[in-house]
């Protein structure tokens, strides 16, 4: 009966993929969009570059523990509002500059929500109900973020309980380790909430580290998303660099602290040095990753196998420290990030 | 003999005893003080509880190291088993969760806290990262353990001191024991009993029969004058307040040997780094 159910695909075709401008490109102005990946896990980074590149405006996110990629969009004056229930840096870097600066100077609405509630508002879309209910948020302001909730009396019992509205997100973006040409994709390690996006998105779009036969893919375990739910999947190594996509690749914290003190700098700092060189003009992947540091970063950040010793260098601050050298190099202020 | 632990070490350990055996215990991210007081209580004296690791969602995991971000595969090393994100908060709402750990830019006397915002929602002064699942966690969940690394609120050059314990939070993002407007959780309607613990860089609180803050525990090296003048509300204060309890030698060395890279230590404020007690020498913990 709901607008939001109604809508809900069978994807069929047989071969569904495409590149990655492709990709983006069925992301649309004024999207509600559900990110995959979880804070500096997995986070679908080259499809949200190429959102930028695409000039995609006015999105409003939704997701629950995120950080660079909504922080990306929003430096990039991509996103309206923004349901995400934490974005930011965590211990390593902090608050997330660009965020932070568009939600206080009102060009992003703050329509933050919770882990749970998000939750139930995508299974409400997946079971075809209008709404769920909780237990929980009533006595805190969070439901002064989000006046579409309402309370009910229990017919049952007589408590009161708050209701939540089902989220059909319009796209939802992950990047997993596998997929297959059909659109099977199978994520390793933590999913964080990307089944619930996937069975909850009107457009789910994938890109994966490697397409490979399906057969394979069952080798490997299965599917964890099965391919009706995908309506396009692009083979995009690297594609959630500098966040983690094990066993590839570890988080490239290196990378990360060039980007915060770029974004830290400022609106126009964050464009000279960070959107501008690993954005706007590295469309070509060989071209990202040259700048990204080449080879030597592709070895460094897959280096976590070695020994637990080779994993624990990842997270030092020397690797801060020598880009650090570099970019003060250029011109950056010594210190800045501190 | 006599050995040291920090004062990082010393909260940890304060944290860790807020657990108790056997339960459920679930942290969040960035919050790597909790982290390691997980692993010190299922290491020392709770070795029941069920530790559900930050945002990888393992179930008892052996990490190989702390590392500065929460979603991470050195995190969930070992795990015997994995939930998924629904489970994980269906766990508190239907009462399985024990024990939750949250934390707050403004943390108030009935241990309501504040991570989503400074000034109001029409006016964002500041906008803080948010508060993951910790709203939904803290109405459903059977305890909560608060903590903050920012109780001390030096006074600026114009004499104004930005407290973290305050008299009213900007925005409350996770239930305390009373709603600001006095309402228990029970009239609100929850059935988790919140806070029952704040552990922070000046003292332990523990919580009176009327859900308020009460200060029970002092660090080696804080008073009781320390805390009363870095809370802008002017705390309850238990009849017998005594020195915290430190942690043994072995405990302090399982620590570093978790955190080799010092990563918890991103969270403490410059002045606390430098802080350290001297604890005696006992047999092995357990």
């Amino acid at each position: 009966m709901t607008k939001a159910n109604a809508m809900l695909p069978v994807e069929t075709r047989a071969d569904k993929r495409v590149d990655l401008t492709t990709l983006a490109s069925m992301v649309k102005d004024g999207d509600t969009l559900a990110l995959g990946g979880g804070l500096t896990c997995r986070l679908p980074m080259a499809a949200v570059r190429a959102l930028v590149r695409a000039g995609v405006r006015n999105l409003r996110v939704v997701g629950s523990a995120h950080g660079l990629d909504v922080d990306l969009l929003c430096g990039a004056g991509a996103v309206r509002a923004s349901a995400e229930s934490y974005v930011g840096f965590e211990v390593d870097f902090g608050m997330a500059p660009n965020y932070r600066r568009a939600c206080e100077d009102g060009s992003v609405a703050v329509e933050d929500s919770c882990c749970y509630t998000m939750v139930q508002q995508l299974r409400a879309t997946t079971m075809g109900l209008p709404f769920m209910p909780v237990r929980s948020i009533r006595g805190t302001d969070i439901g002064r973020l989000n006046p579409s909730y309402k309370t009910m009396t229990c017919p049952f019992t007589g408590e009161e309980l708050t209701l939540v509205p089902a989220l059909a997100p319009d796209v939802a973006i992950l990047h997993a380790q596998y997929g297959d040409r059909h659109g099977n994709v199978r994520i390793e390690g933590p999913p964080v909430a990307d089944l619930l996006f996937a069975r909850a998105s009107r457009t789910v779009l994938v890109t994966v580290e490697r397409i490979v036969e399906n057969d394979e893919l069952m080798a490997k375990g299965g599917p964890n998303v099965p391919y009706f739910y995908v309506t396009a999947i692009a083979e995009v190594p690297l594609g959630a660099h500098p966040t983690a996509c094990y066993p590839d690749y570890a988080y490239d914290r290196a990378h990360i602290a060039r980007y915060y003190d770029a974004a830290k700098a400022g609106p126009e700092a964050f464009h000279e040095r960070y959107l501008a060189p690993f954005v706007f003009h590295a469309a070509d992947p060989q071209t990202y990753l040259e700048r990204a540091g080449g080879d030597a970063t592709l070895a460094r950040i897959a280096s976590w196998s070695e020994s637990p010793e080779a994993w624990q260098r990842l997270y030092q601050d020397q690797d801060h420290g020598a880009l650090e050298v570099t970019a003060t190099a250029a011109g950056e202020p010594a210190g800045a990030r501190a | 003999m006599t050995a040291e632990c920090t004062m990082g070490e010393a909260m940890i350990y304060a944290l860790a005893r807020t657990i108790e055996d056997g339960a459920l215990v679930f942290h969040g991210y960035g919050s790597p003080l909790v982290q390691i007081a997980m692993h010190v209580a299922k290491r020392s004296h709770a070795p029941n509880m069920v530790l559900v690791e930050g945002a990888t969602y393992g179930v008892n995991p052996t990490p190989l190291f702390i590392t500065p971000v929460t979603n991470d595969r050195a995190l969930d090393r070992g795990a015997e088993a994995t939930l998924e994100i629904g489970e994980l908060f269906d766990l508190a709402a239907n009462g399985r969760m024990g024990r939750m750990f949250l934390s707050g830019i403004q943390i108030d006397r009935y241990g309501n806290a504040n991570v989503t915002l400074l000034g109001d929602e029409s006016k964002v002064g500041v906008k803080l990262p948010g508060g993951g699942g910790g709203c939904n966690l803290s109405c459903d969940v059977r305890n909560v353990t608060l903590w903050t690394t920012g109780h001390r609120a030096p006074p600026d050059a114009k004499g104004r001191r930005r407290y973290r314990l305050v008299n009213r939070c900007d925005f409350v993002t996770s239930l305390g024991n009373r709603a600001p407007d006095g309402r228990t959780r029970a009239a609100i309607g929850h059935r988790g009993g919140g806070p029952d613990r704040l552990v922070t860089d000046l003292c332990v609180f523990d919580v009176d029969e009327n859900g308020e803050l009460r200060v029970r525990e002092l660090y080696p090296d804080t008073t009781l004058d320390d805390v009363m003048e870095n809370t802008e509300f002017a705390p309850h204060v238990a009849a017998d307040v005594r020195t915290m309890p430190l942690p043994c030698p072995e405990i302090v060395a399982f620590i570093r040997a978790l955190d080799p890279l010092g990563i918890h230590r991103k969270e403490l404020r410059e002045p606390d780094l430098t802080r350290s007690y001297a604890v005696p020498e006992t047999a092995a913990a357990r």
